[in-house]
C-alpha cells in the first residue's frame, strides 16, 4: 500500500465514513473526500488503462486537470467517463475503471503496448481507410473501451436549465474571484460567482497560507459570508461556466443544487462583463515513462496532503523546474511524508525557494530521465542535464511541476486573444473581444497577494469605485527556467496523457509536414476529448517551438473549445425530455378526436391533428378509405383550424398584396377571394393560400398550417426592406378563428340543418366566397373555399366557440352519415385532384408553370416577387425543356408505389429524371393513383414512365394529367 | 410543487391589437384607452382596462371578457380609418398567472428576458418567449402574467408545472 490516510487534518469529516465500491471491490473513505481522495487513501495505484496503448494510469491529479483516472459510474449514479478527481464521495458509490477489460490489473487490451511502436499518431487513419473509415470504427471505438453512455435514465431526479443575467460575472471563487466579488457587489452591482469546486477557496484549499495574519480560508468564509448577506448576489458552487458565446452570453451548469429531486442545472447567462479568475492549471515535464502509477502533479499532491489528508506516497522525489514544487516538499515534510530529493532542472535554484525547505537534498541542474516500475512507480533515474553520470532514486511517488498555464480556456472561447509571457513561460489574456476581464492566477498572477490586487483592482475598474486596501498575504514568489521535455528521456514520453500521445508522435507530424500547432493536434489527437489540453497542451507547443526553432509564442495555441469540463445532455436539456421534448399545439377539438381514438400526429407548425378515425378492427387504410368515401358520396367535416390566417389593413394593402402574390388581388370586391401562389425571390413557390376582401380596406389571407410564422416574417421584411411607407398593418388571428370545415355533396344539408342567417344557395353565396353571419347561433364567418375537391363550408368561429360548433355539426350531420375526417383522408382527397402540396410537390425547386399552374402568373401586373426571376430562367438557352413537371401516375400493374420513389430512364439504373410526390387509393378510382415531378412531364402525358425503387424493382406507370377526379371542378363549385 | 408558487390559468381576456400611429389611435378612441404608455414594454391602466405598448406602433388593449362588447362597440374596429387598425384577438392567447415568492424562479427557467426589477419594472409588459414559444410577459402584483398563443395552452400548462416541481 502506497498512500495512508492522515489520522487529521485536511477538510474532510474524519468521523464520518462512508462506503463505497471500486471494480466490484469494497472500500471506505471519509465524508469531504473524492474518490480519487479514497481510492489514494485505500492504496491504490492503478485505477484505469490508457486510451490507446492501455498502458498502466494512475492518479496524476486533483481537480478539473485530471487526464488519466476516468471512471465510470453505475448503479443509482450511472455516468461515464467521470474524473475520479471530481467526482464527491458518497455512501455506497459504484464505481469501475474505464478502458480495460476484465481489470484494470489484468486487462486484454495491455496487448496493444507490445505493438506500440507500430501505431504511432495516424495509424488508424492511414491504416483503416478502405474502403471506409467508417466500416472500422465501431470496433476500434469499442477496443478503446471508453464507458459508454447510460442506457437508462437516472431513475429519481430531473434537471433544469434556466437563464440568469448579471451585470458581473466572475467564473472562480478562489481568492482573486472572491476578492473581485466583493468590491463589485459593494458597490452595487448585480454580480454572480460561479466556481466550479466543492466548496470555495480555489487554491486556497490545497495550501497553508495566511491573509492578513489569519488562515487564509478564514479569509474566505468571512468573503462568502458577506456576499451571501449582500443583495443581488447569486453564488454557485460545485458549478462550471463552460462555454462563453457572442455578447458575454455564458452556459454554466451547477452540478449539486440545493433544490431536491433536482440533479444539475444548467443556465444561460447574459453578463455585463465577465471577469476570468480561474486560476492556474499545473503542467508536467516529459521524460520517459512518465505515465506511470505513481507519477503526479506536485499540486495535486499538495491537495491531497492538505485538504484530503491522504499522504499519496512513503517516498517521494520532486522534479521542477520552478518554485511552487519546493512548498509542496516542505508539505510533504510537515504531514510526516518522506521526501529524497527535489529535482530541479534549474542550474541556480532561487534561495527563497531552498528556504523553505533547507533540510532537503536538491539536485540543481538535473532531470528525471525515466521512470521504473510497471503498474506502479518503484523508481526514477536521475541524470545532469548537461549530461553525465545517471543515478537511481527508489520512490513510490514522483511530484511533477513543469511550471504552471493560466486557465485561459473561457477567456479564448470569447474570442479573446492571448500573448505568451516570457517570464511566467506561459500563455496570458491579452486583448479582450468583449466585456472580459482576468484577475488572478488566471492573469498570470501567481502569488497570493498579486491575485488578491489583482481582483480587486479589476472588480474596482469594471465598477468606477476605488480599489480598496489589499490584506497581507505571504506567498513565495514564483520564479520559473521552463523545461519543456527530457532530451534524454528513455521510453515513451507522454504530452497528452488522456489521448495518449508522445514526444514521438508529435516529431512524426512535423516530420509529415503538419508544422502549424492546429495540425499538429489534429494529427495527434492531442488536446482533444475531455482534456482539452488542459495540462498537455503547452507542452506540446513548447515540443513543436524546441522542434522548430521557434519561440512558443510564436507557435501560438490551439483553439480552445467548449466545454472546458464535460457536460450531461440531461443538464442541457433540462426540463425538454419526453412529452416537453418539443412544443405541440392543440385545437379546441382535440380533445374530442383523442376521446375518439383518433390517431394523432404533427402536421406541420407543432400541431398535432388527428391523422384518421380507425374502428375497433380496422385498418388504417380501411379508415381513411372510408373517410374519403364519406366526403365524395356524402359528408365529412375536419379541423381546418391550423391554417394561418392574417387581417391586413390599410391604403396600400391591394398593392402589397399583388407584390406577394403572382396574380392579381388588387382588383377582388368586398366578400370574395381568389387562390394564390407567394414566390420567392427566385421564382419558386413559397406558399399557396387564399386571401379575400373584407371590405374597402380590410382584407383577410390563409396561409399553409407550416408556414404561417414564415410567411409572417416574409411579409414584415417586405414591409421594412422592400415597400418601406406603405400602410399596411398586419395582425396575426390564426388563433382568433377556428374552423369546422364541412364537405361534400351533403354538405349544404348539413349547414341548413346546423342553422345559419346565412343564404347558401349557389347564386348567393358562389364559390370562392366569404360571409359573415351566424351558424347554429354562433358568431361565425363562413367560407366557400375546398381543398377536397367537394362541395365546402368552412365555419370560422372563435376557439370559445369551436366545441360548441363541432358538436352541432356532429349532431346536425348524423342524418347525413357525416364522419370526421382525418389528415390522412385529407390526403387522398387532395392527390385524386391535383391539388399541390406543400412538400410534396412543391419542393422547393418548382416554380408554377413546372405544376401546370401558368395561369396564376399575372401577365397583367408590372411586377412581382418572383416575376423576373421566372422569366429570365424560362428565357434561357433551354427555356423551360429539361425542367420536372407535375404529372398524374397510374401504376400499371395497379399497386401503390412508396412516396419519393425515383423515375429512371426506362427503370434502369441511371440518374433520375424525377420522382413520385404521392400515392393514395382512390375511392372514386378505385385503383392506385399518384402525382409525380417528371422531366418535360406535361409533354409526357400518355407515356409510360419508370419507377424504380430500392433493390432493383422496377414499376411502369402511365403518365396522366394531374387532377384525377372532375377536372372541371364543378363538384367544388357546386 | 416544490416552488412556492402557484400557477392559475386564467379566463379568456379581452384583448384588442392596436397598430398606427398613437396619435391617430388616441383621436379614434377618444376616452375609451388608458393614456398611452410612453416607454416601450411598458403598460398603463385606467381602472377598466390595460393598455400595453408592444412594439412599434403597435399595442394590446386588455380587458375582462365582460367588456369585451363595449369595446368593440367604442372602438368601431370597421369603421377606424386606414392609418390605424383594431383586431378583435381576445381568442389568439391564453393567461397564466404566475404569483408567490418564487414566481421569479418559474420565469427564469421558462424565459431567457431579464426580469430583475430594475429591468422588468412594475409596470413591464413585453413580448419574449416561454419554453421556446412566443410569449408575453407581464409583471404584476406578487408575479407575473404570462399569455401564449392559445393552442399552446396545453404545453404550457405541462411545462408550467413541471417547473413548479
Amino acid at each position: 500500500m502506497a498512500g495512508k490516510r492522515l489520522a487529521k487534518g485536511g477538510r474532510i469529516d474524519h468521523d464520518r465514513p462512508l462506503r463505497f465500491t471500486f471494480n466490484g471491490r469494497a472500500y471506505s473513505g471519509l465524508a469531504g473526500d473524492t474518490l480519487a481522495s479514497a481510492l489514494l487513501a485505500n492504496g491504490l495505484r492503478l485505477t484505469a488503462r490508457s486510451f490507446k496503448y492501455h498502458r498502466p494510469r494512475g492518479i496524476v491529479g486533483a481537480g478539473v486537470e485530471e487526464p488519466s483516472a476516468l471512471v465510470e459510474l453505475t448503479g443509482a449514479d450511472a455516468a461515464g467517463n467521470l474524473q475520479a478527481t471530481t467526482v464527491p464521495l458518497t455512501d455506497g458509490l459504484e464505481a469501475r475503471s474505464v478502458n480495460c477489460w476484465p481489470s484494470p490489473a489484468f486487462d486484454l487490451g495491455a496487448v496493444a503496448q507490445l505493438a506500440g511502436r507500430f501505431i504511432p499518431a495516424g495509424f488508424y487513419y492511414k491504416t483503416f481507410k478502405w474502403p471506409n473509415w467508417q466500416l472500422y470504427a465501431p470496433a476500434i471505438r469499442r477496443a478503446a473501451g471508453l464507458a459508454a453512455a447510460p442506457r437508462t435514465p437516472p431513475a429519481e431526479g430531473r434537471y433544469e436549465a434556466r437563464y440568469g443575467h448579471c451585470d458581473l460575472l466572475i467564473a472562480g471563487a478562489g481568492p482573486a474571484g472572491l476578492m473581485a466579488a466583493q468590491v463589485a457587489a459593494r458597490a452595487g452591482l448585480r454580480v454572480m460567482i460561479v466556481d466550479e469546486g466543492t466548496e470555495p477557496g480555489g487554491a486556497l484549499l490545497s495550501r497553508r497560507l495566511q491573509i492578513a495574519g489569519a488562515p487564509a480560508l478564514q479569509w474566505v468564509e468571512e468573503a462568502v459570508a458577506e456576499l451571501a448577506a449582500l443583495p443581488d448576489v447569486i453564488h454557485l458552487q460545485q458549478a462550471t461556466v463552460w462555454a462563453c458565446r457572442e455578447h458575454n452570453y455564458l452556459m454554466a451548469t451547477e452540478r449539486a443544487p440545493e433544490r431536491p429531486g433536482l440533479m444539475e442545472r444548467s443556465w444561460r447567462i447574459r453578463a455585463g462583463h465577465v471577469i476570468t479568475a480561474t486560476g492556474a492549471m499545473e503542467r508536467a515535464i516529459p521524460f520517459g515513462n512518465n505515465d506511470r502509477p505513481g507519477v503526479m502533479l506536485a499540486s495535486a499532491v499538495q491537495s491531497y496532503v492538505n485538504r484530503y489528508a491522504v499522504l499519496p506516497g512513503r517516498r517521494a522525489v520532486i522534479f521542477a523546474n520552478n518554485n511552487s514544487a519546493y512548498a509542496v516538499a516542505a508539505d510533504l515534510l510537515a504531514a510526516g511524508g518522506q521526501v529524497v530529493a527535489i529535482i530541479d532542472s534549474r542550474a541556480d535554484v532561487p534561495e527563497a525557494a531552498r528556504a523553505l525547505v533547507p533540510q532537503l537534498t536538491v539536485r540543481a541542474g538535473h532531470v528525471v530521465i525515466s521512470a521504473h516500475g510497471a503498474r506502479a512507480l518503484r523508481g526514477v533515474r536521475i541524470a545532469p542535464l548537461a549530461g553525465g553520470p545517471e543515478e537511481t532514486l527508489a520512490c513510490d511517488l514522483l511530484a511533477v511541476s513543469g511550471g504552471w498555464n493560466p486557465a485561459v480556456h473561457l477567456w479564448s472561447q470569447s474570442r479573446s486573444t492571448l500573448r505568451y509571457d516570457e517570464a511566467l513561460a506561459a500563455f496570458l489574456p491579452d486583448r479582450p473581444a468583449q466585456a472580459f476581464s482576468a484577475a488572478g492566477a488566471a492573469a498570470g498572477a501567481f502569488a497570493l497577494e498579486d491575485a488578491l490586487r489583482s481582483g480587486a483592482e479589476v472588480a474596482a475598474r469594471i465598477a468606477n469605485v476605488a480599489v480598496p486596501e489589499i490584506p497581507d498575504a505571504q506567498d513565495l514568489p514564483y520564479a520559473i527556467a521552463p523545461h519543456w521535455r527530457v532530451e534524454a528521456a528513455r521510453g515513451k514520453a507522454f504530452l497528452d496523457l488522456q489521448n495518449d500521445v508522445t514526444v514521438d508522435d508529435v516529431h512524426l507530424a512535423l516530420r509529415e509536414g503538419y508544422s502549424d500547432v492546429e495540425l499538429v493536434k489534429r494529427y495527434t489527437t492531442a488536446g482533444m476529448g475531455i482534456d482539452q489540453g488542459k495540462t498537455g497542451n503547452v507542452n506540446v507547443i513548447g515540443t513543436v517551438a524546441l522542434a522548430r526553432g521557434l519561440e512558443p509564442g510564436a507557435v501560438g495555441t490551439t483553439t480552445f473549445r467548449a466545454p472546458w469540463t464535460p457536460v450531461s445532455f440531461g443538464a442541457i436539456a433540462g426540463m425538454r425530455d419526453g412529452q416537453l421534448a418539443l412544443p405541440w399545439r392543440h385545437t379546441p377539438v382535440t380533445q374530442w378526436n383523442l376521446d375518439r381514438g383518433a390517431v394523432m400526429y404533427e402536421a406541420g407548425a407543432r400541431w398535432r391533428r388527428p391523422g384518421y378515425f380507425p374502428r375497433p378492427g380496422e385498418t388504417m387504410q380501411e379508415a381513411v378509405d372510408r373517410e374519403c368515401r364519406a366526403v365524395r358520396f356524402g359528408v365529412g367535416v375536419y379541423d381546418g383550424s391550423p391554417l394561418g390566417k392574417f387581417e391586413l389593413k390599410g391604403r396600400c394593402v391591394g398593392r402589397f398584396l399583388d407584390f406577394l402574390y403572382s396574380n392579381i388581388m388588387s382588383s377582388l370586391t368586398p366578400g370574395n377571394g381568389r387562390y394564390g401562389l407567394m414566390l420567392s425571390d427566385d421564382g419558386l413557390i413559397m406558399d399557396d393560400g387564399v386571401c379575400f376582401r373584407l371590405d374597402a380596406g380590410r382584407w383577410m389571407i390563409s396561409t399553409s398550417t407550416g408556414h404561417a410564422e414564415a410567411i409572417h416574417s416574409h411579409m414584415e421584411e417586405q414591409l421594412q426592406m422592400r415597400c418601406p411607407g406603405w400602410n399596411v398593418l398586419i395582425t396575426p388571428v390564426t388563433s382568433q378563428w377556428t374552423n369546422a370545415t364541412i364537405c361534400g355533396p351533403q354538405a349544404r344539408a348539413v349547414m341548413e340543418a346546423l342553422g345559419t342567417d346565412i343564404d347558401l344557395s349557389p347564386e348567393a353565396f358562389p364559390f370562392m366566397s366569404l360571409r359573415d353571419g351566424h351558424v347554429a347561433g354562433l358568431p361565425a364567418r363562413v367560407v366557400r373555399v375546398s381543398f377536397t375537391g367537394e362541395l365546402s363550408f368552412e365555419v370560422n368561429v372563435a376557439p370559445r366557440h369551436m366545441r360548441e360548433l363541432w358538436d352541432r355539426v356532429m349532431e346536425a350531420g348524423a342524418d347525413f352519415g357525416i364522419l370526421p375526417v382525418g389528415s390522412e383522408a385529407s390526403h387522398v382527397l387532395r392527390v385524386e385532384k391535383g391539388f399541390l402540396s406543400l412538400g410534396h410537390e412543391v419542393d422547393g425547386t418548382v416554380d408554377a408553370h413546372d405544376l401546370g399552374m401558368g395561369w396564376v402568373m399575372s401577365r397583367k401586373k408590372d411586377d412581382y416577387l418572383g416575376k423576373r426571376a421566372v422569366a429570365i430562367r424560362r428565357a434561357g438557352s433551354h427555356g423551360g425543356a429539361g425542367r420536372r413537371e407535375l404529372v398524374g401516375v397510374l401504376p400499371e400493374p395497379d399497386c401503390p408505389i412508396p412516396e419519393g420513389a425515383p423515375l429512371t430512364p426506362g427503370g434502369r439504373r441511371e440518374a433520375t429524371e424525377g420522382f413520385v410526390t404521392a400515392c393514395v387509393w382512390s375511392v372514386v378510382q378505385e385503383r392506385w393513383v399518384g402525382l409525380a415531378l417528371l422531366e418535360n412531364g406535361h409533354a409526357r402525358q400518355g407515356e409510360t414512365a419508370y419507377v424504380r425503387l430500392k433493390g432493383g424493382a422496377v414499376i411502369p406507370v402511365r403518365v396522366s394529367a394531374p387532377c384525377h377526379y372532375d377536372p372541371d371542378g364543378q363538384r367544388l363549385r357546386s | 410543487m416544490s416552488h412556492d408558487v402557484t400557477i392559475t390559468p386564467l379566463e379568456t381576456q379581452a384583448l384588442f391589437d392596436l397598430r398606427g400611429p398613437a396619435t391617430v389611435l388616441r383621436d379614434w378612441a377618444g376616452d375609451s384607452l388608458p393614456a398611452f404608455p410612453q416607454r416601450p414594454n411598458t403598460g398603463s391602466s385606467n381602472g377598466r382596462a390595460t393598455l400595453m405598448f408592444l412594439g412599434p406602433d403597435h399595442w394590446i388593449l386588455r380587458a375582462d371578457l365582460a367588456r369585451e362588447d363595449a369595446f368593440e362597440a367604442a372602438l368601431r374596429p370597421v369603421a377606424a380609418p386606414p392609418e390605424i387598425s383594431i383586431v378583435r384577438i381576445s381568442d389568439t392567447l391564453a393567461f397564466f398567472r404566475i404569483i408567490g415568492p418564487e414566481a421569479g424562479e418559474i420565469l427564469s427557467i421558462a424565459c431567457p428576458l431579464d426580469l430583475h426589477p430594475r429591468c422588468f419594472g412594475h409596470d413591464a409588459a413585453s413580448f419574449t418567449a416561454a419554453f421556446g414559444i412566443k410569449a408575453l410577459v407581464i409583471r404584476c402584483e406578487g408575479g407575473f402574467e404570462l399569455a401564449v398563443d392559445r393552442s399552446y395552452l396545453p404545453m404550457m400548462t405541462e411545462c408550467l408545472t413541471a417547473a413548479a416541481g
